[in-house]
């Protein structure tokens, strides 16, 4: 059975590059902090915008972190679950995707005609190299527990490919789900 | 479950994984309220382990101040500081100097535990930011695999000791002081002379007088290397400085000694620290760091002190044993220097090539300097960086006090090649080193104490210089510009041409962010001068006072007149006049936006200051070494736990003899480590004489120490375990109470 890692990290990136830019994240985010308008405990907002390709504007919860995040050259919501995950990981898994799709939806709704998400493609990250280094082997351990929990989170086939190649880096996966958007039936 | 502690127990140097073991122990027993809050708060520091802002559990959100509910409740990890709050790791890279190995591992853990981030400090530390406390153990571990410590990289200790980045490779330094940073590191690290400090220490090393690079006129103990003929023979040696620093009040290093020979320099800074310990102050901290003691007692008596404390050091080995060593410390580039060959160079490598490479004194090589805005970098250039250095120049890697990475020994061949590597993972901009590399501290981001928005003002600063650096003139090109969060000079902008530091004003019935300005400091020499204050202007509009500061320092300056003499003829009076039109404030209702910071679009607020932990707590030696016997006799009882009585006894037996320790350090401060040397010290001065006889049971528990320095029983086995480590802590209860009669007070 697949362990839950310590941190997991659920990515979906915009379908083009938007007029908005990392400047008007940042107050969005600390009214997000005004107004609670996503779940957490939420605490600060940071801005690395100056980072090439790095976390961009991350919005500090307690238990996760929220950023309009710069990696790998795709700009995205990136949400990381850093405490408090359940036990199993599906559960785990369908909090980090709710609680990404929540963000991502409030901050679409923010900008409506220029953030537009690709709910057809997510980046889940394990932050754990202890229990998941960035191997093949890991993959193969892996792929089948996760597509079948991701299908059945999803009800529609999934597709997993490693995200990076590089051993060093977190262990990461790209998840396509088949015929349409990621839609978490509770 | 696999954890991290068994999985690199063999990587570990034994007594690193103890100090992280006892540090671990700590936590728990804070965690059950068994260990002082003040007394852990300054055992978490000494590990690196730092608060950050919000951590009371308070932040205004622009509205008004709202309750952060964390999910341990009321647990702190140090008085106001709540348990759960997202704190700050700081890591000491000695002399700035990293593996690649080491860069990797530091990128896994800013990936693994922070948020992606890894950030230079001016100390040539790495910080990592948000980090959970309960994290740190394993975050220490990991370092520890790769030779890297946490240890006493905040708190009341001597801080990362710090040299020239181009220590050994420099065209213009006497000798390399690489080596003799790396020796000082090793020998002052949890040396018994510096566990009683009333603040930090800094030292750092230079390797010339007349570059910035060391510092050391700014630091606590600050280290010039020189030379002297003697007998017809060449010696190595330093000029010391003593009791500089920044600050809020900003004191000149004095010289101590004009040249003290190398294997004079450990005993004699032995000595500094003993004087350090025993005069410096210990309950104002305001006045604790050694500057004050300096200028109190005065250099000439300051220096008689030190004279008659190095009479007393204790003969050590080490003191001279390091110069042994010193021709081992050698530096093995990558590849053979070869010149550029003429091929096409990259777009922009002119421009970077002006700025950011140095020619090495060693013929086909250069040092090239990566310029990190505002001192980040994420975990993901640390790895590509890592496999850059592998290529090109293996692990002579460095951190520079303005807040870049130097990889030294490129061969000047490889320079075009390696700047394209640099531009594909976003390190190869230029103009490092001019006004548009900013040194900022942390300020409102992270601190506690940041009272306006350093790395805002820095981030905005960049923005807008970077878009015309071509069209500045030299002069306006070469100036330094240094920003803090508040006085505290974190980001050391007493030492810049033009420097800033966070304030604020009232306008109204609001606040209003402000910087003072201060001019005209000096970089050059070791931070050979110190800048004036000439006035403090609205946050929103330091952009327009550097323009204004500059283009007239462009219009009105002499051949080849400095910034220091050109604001020096200027007059404070005459800046003042400059920057007046500056000063006047907005109200509220006609120009909101002066009351919110750079980078920040809450309104201002100085609600969010808390009490700063840079000072650390002052606690007693006493409190701080009883706590370690308290947590080996908590570890004792794990092991109990998991049925390793073997072990159970040898840690209630060492706990009983850290306890013993402790209180003969109050007493003699040289007992050192040896068992046999402490239980003899603590027989003769505290059991002979009944000191350490309790009221009813006497000399009875002090004798449990004894029976079990005479041996082990016959078998050791779980009754044997309990009791023992019954009786141990029963000793440590009586070790308190005996301190508290003879001596008073406990935490300071």
């Amino acid at each position: 059975m697949t362990i839950v890692p310590k941190r997991l990290g659920v990515k979906f990136n915009l379908k083009r590059q938007p007029a908005l830019q990392p400047d008007d994240i940042l107050p969005i985010f600390q009214r997000w902090i005004q107004d609670h308008s996503v779940g957490g405990m939420l605490i600060d907002v940071i801005d690395y915008k100056h980072v090439p390709e790095g976390p961009g504007i991350v919005l500090i919860a307690d238990e996760a972190d929220f950023a309009y995040d710069l990696a790998d050259g795709q700009i995205g919501l990136h949400y990381v679950r850093k405490r408090d995950l359940p036990d199993d990981l599906e559960s785990a898994l369908r909090l980090c995707f709710s609680r990404a799709l929540e963000a991502a939806r409030a901050l679409e709704a923010e900008a409506p005609d220029d953030l537009l998400f690709d709910y057809g493609c997510a980046k889940i990250s394990f932050l754990d190299r202890m229990r998941y280094r960035n191997t093949p082997e890991t993959f193969e351990n892996v792929r089948a527990e996760m597509t079948e929990i991701l299908s059945d989170i999803f009800s529609a086939s999934v597709t997993l490919a490693r995200a990076y190649d590089d051993p060093r880096s977190l262990f990461a996966l790209h998840c396509r789900v088949g015929g349409g958007d990621f839609n978490i039936q509770s | 479950m696999t954890t991290w502690k068994e999985i690199l127990k063999d990587e570990i140097p034994p007594e690193m994984g103890m100090l992280i073991d006892t540090y671990e122990a700590q936590m728990e027993l804070r965690k059950q309220g068994r260990l002082d809050e003040k007394i852990f708060a300054e055992a978490r520091l000494r590990k690196g382990v730092y608060g950050q802002r919000y951590d009371n559990g308070q932040r205004h959100d622009g509205v008004r101040t709202r309750d952060l509910a964390f999910p341990s409740g009321e647990v702190v990890k140090g008085p106001d500081t709540l348990w759960d709050a997202p704190g700050m790791q700081r890591i000491k890279i000695p002399y700035g100097g990293l593996t690649a190995e080491q860069l990797e591992v530091l990128s896994e853990l800013a990936d693994e535990y922070s948020d992606g981030i890894m950030h230079i400090t001016t100390r040539q530390d790495i910080q990592l930011h948000y980090v959970h406390i309960d994290d740190t153990p394993d975050l220490m571990r990991r370092l520890a695999a790769v030779g890297i410590t946490t240890q006493e990289a905040c708190g009341n200790s001597v801080r990362n000791i710090t040299a020239c980045t181009l220590a050994g490779i420099c065209h213009d330094e006497v000798f390399d002081v690489s080596p003799y940073a790396d020796a000082m590191t090793q020998f002052l690290l949890n040396h018994d002379d510096v566990q009683d400090f009333g603040r930090k220490f800094k030292v750092a090393f230079s390797g010339c007088a007349g570059h910035a690079c060391g510092l050391v006129k700014m630091h606590d103990l600050g280290l010039l290397a020189q030379t002297r003929e003697i007998d017809g023979e060449t010696l190595r040696g330093f000029t010391v400085f003593v009791g500089g620093g920044l600050g809020t009040v900003p004191h000149q290093a004095k010289v101590l000694a004009e040249f003290c020979r190398e294997e004079e320099l450990l005993p004699l800074t032995q000595a500094v620290a003993r004087v350090f310990a025993r005069l410096g102050e210990k309950k104002n901290r305001n006045r604790a760091r050694i500057k004050f003691l300096v200028a109190k007692l005065g250099i000439d008596e300051f220096r008689r002190e030190v004279e008659e404390e190095l009479k007393t050091v204790p003969h050590d080995e080490r003191h001279s044993a390091y110069t042994d060593t010193l021709g081992g410390f050698t530096y093995s580039p990558a590849k053979a220097g070869l010149a550029l060959n003429g091929a096409p160079l990259p777009d922009g490598f002119d421009a970077w090539y002006r700025s950011n490479v140095y020619r090495q004194v060693q013929p086909g090589y250069s040092a090239i300097t990566l310029h990190t805005p505002l001192g980040d970098f994420t975990a993901q250039q640390g790895f590509q960086l890592a496999d850059i250095a592998r290529k090109y120049v293996g692990d002579n890697i460095r951190l520079s006090v303005e807040q870049n990475i130097v990889l030294r020994w490129v061969a000047d061949a490889d320079l075009p090649a390696i700047y394209r590597d640099l531009c594909e993972i976003g390190l190869g901009d230029a103009h490092a080193g001019t006004i548009v590399d900013i040194t900022a501290c942390p300020g409102t981001d992270t601190c506690k104490l940041g009272i306006a928005s350093s790395r805002g003002l820095t981030a905005e600063l960049r923005t807008r210089l970077i878009e015309k650096i071509n069209l500045l003139p030299d002069a306006i090109r070469e100036l330094k510009i240094k920003v803090s969060g508040c006085f505290n000079s974190c980001g050391q902008h007493h030492v810049a041409d033009i420097g800033f530091f966070g304030n604020s004003r009232r306008s109204g019935n609001h606040k209003m962010p402000h910087f003072q300005v201060v001019l005209g400091g000096q970089w050059q020499e070791n931070a050979g001068s110190y800048g004036l204050a000439v006035g403090a202007v609205p946050a929103k509009t330091v952009p327009a006072v550097l323009e204004a500061l500059t283009e007239r320092y462009v219009a009105e300056r002499g051949e080849g007149e400095s910034f220091q003499t050109w604001v020096k003829n200027l007059g404070r009076k005459e800046i003042k006049a400059m920057l007046q039109p500056f000063m006047k404030l907005p109200s509220f209702e006609d120009n909101p936006r002066y009351f919110s910071d750079w980078g920040d679009s809450r309104v201002y607020t100085i609600d969010d200051i808390g009490v700063g932990e840079c000072a650390g707590e002052v606690v007693s030696l006493f409190s701080m070494e009883i706590s370690k016997a308290e947590s080996t006799q908590f570890e004792a009882l794990l092991a109990l736990d998991d049925g390793d009585y073997q072990l159970a006894d040898e840690q209630a037996y060492k706990a009983m003899v850290l306890a013993a320790r402790a209180l003969v350090r109050t007493k003699n401060l040289d007992v050192g480590d040896d068992y046999n040397t402490i239980v003899d010290e603590f027989r003769s001065r505290f059991y002979d004489t009944e000191l350490i006889y309790d009221r009813f049971a006497k000399g009875k528990f002090a004798r449990y120490l004894f029976k079990r320095h005479e041996g082990l029983p016959e078998r050791v086995n779980e009754d044997y375990a309990h009791q023992i480590i019954d009786e141990t802590q029963l000793f440590i209860e009586n070790v308190h109470s005996a301190e508290q009669r003879i001596n008073g007070v406990i935490v300071g």
